[in-house]
């Protein structure tokens, strides 16, 4: 499984999308999937580089699965905080009541089939993963996310 | 990468990819601009929360002195960002 790690800053941008479509290319996944997958990733990526507070460099795993992609991010000595389950954001409000913050994690499980979240103590790693595939058709219905803390053993 | 570019006025091109290391550019380019400004969607791959924040940002302040951004040319997939994003409720959007 293709894997790369990325360095806590936001211009890492660039060069973890060149790892995304490259590992697209070689794992031949359906380039279609690919808008979605990047929408997460980065989403989360700067989720992790602005409040995660460590120093650690990001990994990111992407390998194929039936049918599209699945992703795995791994970031280290950070405090437990569960992506899946941020605020849901009011996307109705009129224009002067809306404001950005929070938008990407409200959006994250709208655009992928799945999205999980795992904390392990007292390594203080999160691993967060999620899939994207060509079965489920674009839809309101967020993605499932089960989310269990877990003791790494 | 981004750029944006006048190509008449009140009309602006933006091509590239929107995301969070380039929203500043984004930002910087659009401040600048006053009135109704229509942005050309057609080169624009790829979004993320940090652009539609931009836009946003361009919107109140725009509408704010009786302007508006108008969205054209917009990409199926980012359509159906600026949808999630309950976007078509603030913004006149044209898909391409």
């Amino acid at each position: 499984m293709p894997s790369r790690k990325f360095a806590r800053r936001l211009d890492a941008l660039e060069g973890l999308f060149e790892f995304s479509s490259a590992t697209f290319r070689q794992l031949e996944i359906d380039a279609s999937l690919l808008f979605a997958i990047d929408f997460a990733l980065e989403e989360l990526f700067t989720n992790m580089v602005k409040y995660g507070g460590s120093k650690a460099q990001i990994l990111i795993e992407i390998d194929a699965i039936p049918g599209g992609a699945k992703v795995v991010m791994v970031d280290e000595d950070v405090d437990f905080f569960d992506v899946t389950n941020a605020p849901p954001v009011d996307t109705d409000l009129p224009l002067q009541e809306r404001n950005p913050g929070r938008l990407g994690l409200h959006l994250i499980p709208k655009v992928v089939d799945t999205i999980e979240y795992r904390y392990f103590e007292p390594e203080r790693r999160c691993r967060v993963s999620f899939t994207k595939t060509l079965s489920r058709p674009e839809q309101q219905e967020p993605a499932n996310n089960p989310n269990n803390p877990a003791q790494e053993s | 990468m981004l750029t944006c570019e006048q190509t008449a006025p009140g009309v602006v091109l933006i091509a590239g990819r929107l995301d969070a290391a380039q929203a500043a550019v984004a930002q910087n380019f659009l401040d600048a601009l006053p009135g109704t400004v229509t942005l050309d969607c057609t080169a624009l791959e790829y979004i993320s929360s940090a652009g539609l924040g931009v836009l946003l940002k361009t919107q109140k302040r725009l509408k704010s002195s009786g302007g508006e951004l108008r969205l054209t040319k917009v990409s199926q997939q980012i359509f159906h960002i600026f949808a999630l994003a309950g976007f078509d409720q603030i913004f006149r959007i044209e898909a391409a």
